[in-house]
């Protein structure tokens, strides 16, 4: 038996806060606006009276599992990525469609999004100039292709060219057919009025780029006769995987060739011997920050409009040194230091340049550029929840915004999902009657209320932990005058600002499991259910019992059997 | 059949005009006319004139008391309120229908409210929009022989409201959003390839048309095997995916061939200034709306979806004056720093400076041709918004205009009050005058059996 019961888990990852919504008839700040994938408004009545705080609740999502989707449309970023390390960087990225987030994560979005008729219109517009890019350097074509024919009779060739490339993008091998065919699409404009071999080439490329065998991740798994006929991912449907939850693109040739040799990936250890190589590449970086973008939900932080008559000018230099500091501070977690994950949570170890130094008050350097530093021990500013990336992402535009700093760090840290305020609830702030009153004073009628409270008893205290960052994430110790109070708890746990409230995340019970838990709905695109209960019991135990090393969580993930069998259990 | 005398305008007649900063810009004929009856009001070779059928969007609701007309009837019984009132030029278009509710017990604002005031049908669980939205409704009966079959799609601002919408405000059905173009620029590109030549002259073979056709003939060539290993969920998927492929192989098609229209307005020469894809700006609003107009004029597409703004939408109106400023919550909340009345100000100008835009859009329709009338007159714009009062989300008098006469199935000039009733029931009023045959329309509490007779002529 784990430490953790697989209720507890799920009670942690899946299900509500103990709130009756039914009972919040006061006013609540905010507009409505939630993270993607959120409450969104569902009002569902399941979500009343559950358990008790981050220890009890055990109900399950609405509708129960979500069944295991086969077809997984390339994210945006994927896109992006899987360009570049086909045709070089420097590839020209064109537009798509958005994408669409759910439970918060575009990966899991990907795998029930339809396309729309523009979208395909501008993926082949992204094909086409991709190609032309291409071809109109011979040295990166040289550099992408196998071989580069000059003729349309160099068949041979062209063949070469498609099959190692298209190995890449569809994430396995070409059949003959498949390669065959475009080699006579390349011939026959080659050959065609005006023709030439390069765009005879550009078109058998182009139509690689729009293949759906390309745009989506094809999943379907085999029956497995070592297995009990259980369905399985095929060899090169785990380098598939492995490559997009780890690299957040296409596999390279080392992985494919491990794929396509004598076993594959058909086991645990090869799945981790692999894993462990394409953790020490550079491609983990941007596969971690896909994740990281999605878990600190950080179209927050690009959409956010702070008013300019309130707050410094929000840079767009400055918006995307936010985003560089959180990537590298839990990149370097992850990859560098190898430390515990959780004390991200109170660490006073982050990454600046000069820019964000001066927005955080600390010293310039004269050689600008990112840098590791340590936040003085005696400042507020500590753990990822100090960052700039996230506080000015969770504000209003003239205020901060407590209620909507607490369900995040309820969602994003604690697995809680935050119902939405009842029908009769106008959930918006009236406009202060006193100028001089704290975001604290006026979100008092949400304790005076006790239906709202049990709603807010649970969410502003931890906004008002982080009341020392204004809107734009700039420490203040006077609001309007006023000290600062910044006192709050969790769950009981008291604590005093920032710094304090960091310790206490990160010494939650729930913290590690609900880390474990959107690391496992991100790698497997699905929202997780019911059938999980015991993979997640399981890597959050060893994730707890390995100093909570997060490299060793993905490599125990990635090699579990959910992530490698179709059907996660077995018969 | 004889031709009538219209059929001897010659095709590169233009109605020109001044648009945007004084600019001389054309704008497209039908292409059709030459095919038309003696009439002018249905096609020679038998079958009336199409009528269009647009989603026209605009985020942050409304002042109730400075939107609802303050009479009903028809004609000179009632006048534009002052949050109308920069529709004067096209009112015999407009038709009002106030005091509706949004119905239910979900009324989540920004996302379940221009949800249902689209679909008629509220959210499911966490915001998933669950029914098809009014356009793709209507688009289903009437636009399946176009090269867009699923409309185009137009929106003006990037700023999302945070919602689960983003910024779409049409949708084919679930996890099936009709994503905006927001760049001007790249929709005439996209355009392009339809327009007639400046010189009357048929176009020059494009020869990577060719080229881009055989592409998309091995794609789906090469599709037949991953879709036999599919299972139901995922080949519906995948079908709607070979399904866009067909549409843009079919687009690819009619660009080779010569086509009777008029000028298309290249954005970046008739409003330069108009801001960066993005912005809300007035301009932006008149070349997109020139370049819907364009695409319904030649029957390229009948459907069509602009968001004005968003659900919720955070952007900034400094185009009409206001602060750069989320006018969601400077205004629309009256957050504002100058004050509530100020705010209240502010808001009142931004809803009368979506009413222009609107109004543009109108206008460049009403200014189109199209057979014995014009194109506004075989058109049906339904617009609405993500709440009513913005400033406490109210979802009571719900901000519904009807624009366009529908071939004349539609009255036009009209104010209706039907207090307390569904705002479902003007989109099934729409959807039943553009041809649907269904009993009710939308789900649950939000469904309704029953229109408003009041609108239809």
């Amino acid at each position: 038996m784990t430490q953790f019961s697989s209720r507890f888990l799920m009670g942690a990852a899946l299900a509500a806060i103990a709130v009756s919504a039914a009972g919040c008839t006061g006013t609540v700040e905010g507009t409505g606006m939630t993270p993607p994938g959120g409450s969104g408004g569902s009002g569902n009545p399941g979500m009343t009276g559950m358990g008790t705080g981050s220890t009890g609740p055990t109900d399950m999502p609405p509708g129960g599992d979500q069944p295991a989707a086969h077809l997984h449309r390339l994210t945006s970023s994927q896109f992006a990525n899987s360009l570049r390390d086909l045709f070089g960087a420097g590839v020209p990225i064109g537009a798509l469609d958005p994408d669409q987030p759910t439970g918060g994560f575009v990966s899991v979005g990907s795998s029930s999004i339809v396309s729309s008729s523009s979208g395909i219109g501008l993926y082949e517009a992204a094909a086409e100039a991709a190609t032309a890019w291409l071809l109109a350097d011979p040295a990166r074509a040289s550099a992408a292709l196998a071989c580069v024919p000059q003729m349309a009779t160099d068949t041979t060739c062209a063949s070469q060219a498609f099959s190692t490339l298209g190995r890449r993008a569809y994430r396995r091998p070409l059949a003959s057919d498949e390669t065959n065919r475009l080699v006579m699409l390349a011939t026959a404009v080659a050959t065609g009025q005006g023709g030439t071999m390069t765009l005879g080439m550009q078109a058998a490329l182009s139509a690689i780029l729009q293949s759906p065998n390309f745009l989506y991740r094809v999943e379907l798994g085999a029956p497995s006769p070592a297995d009990g006929g259980r369905l399985k991912y095929d060899s090169y449907e785990m380098a598939s995987r492995l490559a997009s939850t780890l690299w957040n693109t296409v596999p390279d040739n080392a992985l494919l060739d491990a794929a396509g040799k004598n076993g594959g990936l058909a086991t645990a250890d090869s799945v981790i011997a692999q894993a462990k190589r394409m953790l020490a590449d550079p491609r983990a970086h941007q596969g971690l920050a896909a994740f990281v973008d999605d878990l600190y939900a950080l179209h927050n932080l690009q959409d956010a409009e702070p008013d300019p008559m309130t707050f410094p000018a929000l840079t767009p230099t400055l918006r995307a040194a936010m985003q560089t500091e959180l990537e590298m501070r839990i990149d370097d977690m992850v990859f560098g230091a190898r430390g515990d994950f959780l004390s991200l949570f109170d660490s006073k170890t982050t990454f600046v340049n000069n820019e964000l130094a001066t927005h955080y008050g600390l010293p310039t350097a004269a050689s600008d550029g990112f840098r590791k530093v340590e936040i003085p021990g005696d400042s507020p500013r500590a753990g990822i929840l100090g960052s700039g990336a996230i506080l000015a992402g969770l504000a209003m535009p003239q205020r901060t915004a407590p209620t909507r700093r607490g369900k995040f760090i309820r969602e994003a840290v604690l697995c809680q999902t935050v119902p939405p305020p009842p029908s009769n609830v106008v959930p918006v702030l009236p406009p202060p009657t006193d100028p001089s009153e704290t975001m604290r004073q006026r979100l008092s009628q949400h304790r005076v209320n006790p239906s709202c409270a049990s709603c807010h008893s649970l969410i502003d205290p931890l906004g008002f932990g982080l009341e020392n960052f204004d809107g734009v994430g700039k420490y203040r110790s006077l609001e309007n005058g006023k000290p600062v109070d910044a006192t709050g708890d969790l769950d009981g746990a008291q604590f005093d600002g920032l710094a304090q409230m960091g310790a206490v995340l990160r010494h939650a019970a729930i913290t590690g499991p609900c880390f474990v838990s959107k690391l496992y709905m991100n790698a497997q695109n699905r929202l997780a259910g019911a059938r999980d209960a015991a993979i997640l019991d399981k890597l959050a135990a060893d994730f707890a019992a390995s100093g909570n090393k997060a490299d060793q969580l993905i490599t125990n993930l990635v090699s579990a059997e959910p992530f490698r069998f179709v059907e996660p259990t077995k018969p | 059949m004889a031709r009538s005398s219209r059929t001897v305008i010659p095709r590169r007649t233009v109605l020109r005009g001044l648009i945007g900063g004084g600019i001389a810009v054309t704008v497209p004929l039908p292409r059709l006319c030459g095919m038309l009856n003696d009439s002018g009001t249905a096609y020679a070779a038998g079958g009336p004139l199409p009528v269009r059928f647009g989603n026209w969007f605009f985020g942050n609701g409304i002042i109730p008391s400075r939107w609802v007309p303050s009479r009903t009837g028809v004609g000179s019984a009632w006048e534009l309120s002052e949050q109308l009132s920069p529709l004067q030029p096209v009112k015999e278009y407009i038709s009002v229908v106030t005091g509706l509710v949004i119905k239910g017990p979900d009324i989540s604002p920004h996302q379940a409210m221009p949800v249902q005031a689209l679909t008629g049908a509220q959210t499911a669980g966490g915001g998933v929009v669950q029914l098809p939205t009014i356009d793709q409704a209507v688009g289903a009966i009437t636009n399946q022989t176009t090269l867009y079959p699923k409309g185009l799609h137009v929106g003006l601002t990037k700023v999302n409201g945070g919602i689960a919408m983003g910024l779409n405000v049409s949708f084919s059905g679930a996890s099936a959003p009709n994503p905006p173009e927001q760049s001007p620029a790249r929709m005439f590109q996209s355009l392009l390839k339809y327009a007639s030549t400046s010189t009357g002259m048929p176009k020059p073979a494009d020869p990577s048309l060719l080229r881009r056709r055989m592409v998309l003939d091995t794609i789906a060539e090469e599709s037949k095997a991953l879709r036999a290993r599919l299972g139901m969920e995922d080949q519906r998927r995948l079908d709607q995916h070979l399904s866009g492929l067909h549409q843009l192989q079919g687009q690819l098609i009619a660009a080779g061939m010569p086509r009777m229209t008029g000028t298309l307005v290249d954005p970046d020469k008739a409003y330069p200034t108009r801001g960066a894809d993005g912005d809300i700006t007035r301009k932006r609003g008149q070349a997109f709306s020139d370049l819907l107009v364009f695409a319904l004029s030649a029957d390229l597409t009948r459907v069509f979806s602009y968001a004005f703004t968003g659900p919720a939408c955070h952007g900034n109106y400094t185009d009409c004056g206001l602060a750069a400023a989320t006018f969601h919550e400077d205004y629309g909340h009256r957050t504002s720093p100058k004050g509530v009345q100020a705010a209240t100000e502010g808001f009142n100008t931004g809803v009368k400076f979506t009413m222009s835009c609107l109004a543009d859009t109108l206008t460049r329709m009403k200014n189109t041709p199209d057979g014995a009338g014009n194109l506004l007159d075989n058109s049906v714009l339904y617009t609405t918004s993500c709440c009513s009062e913005s400033q406490t989300h109210g979802g009571t008098d719900f901000p519904v205009l009807v624009s366009g006469k529908a071939g004349g199935k539609l009255k036009g000039d009209t104010h209706v009050r039907l207090v307390g009733d569904s705002v479902s029931k003007v989109p099934y009023t729409l959807l039943t005058a553009m041809g649907g045959k269904a009993t009710s329309f939308g789900l649950g509490d939000s469904m309704v059996t029953g229109g408003v007779p009041d609108l239809l002529a």
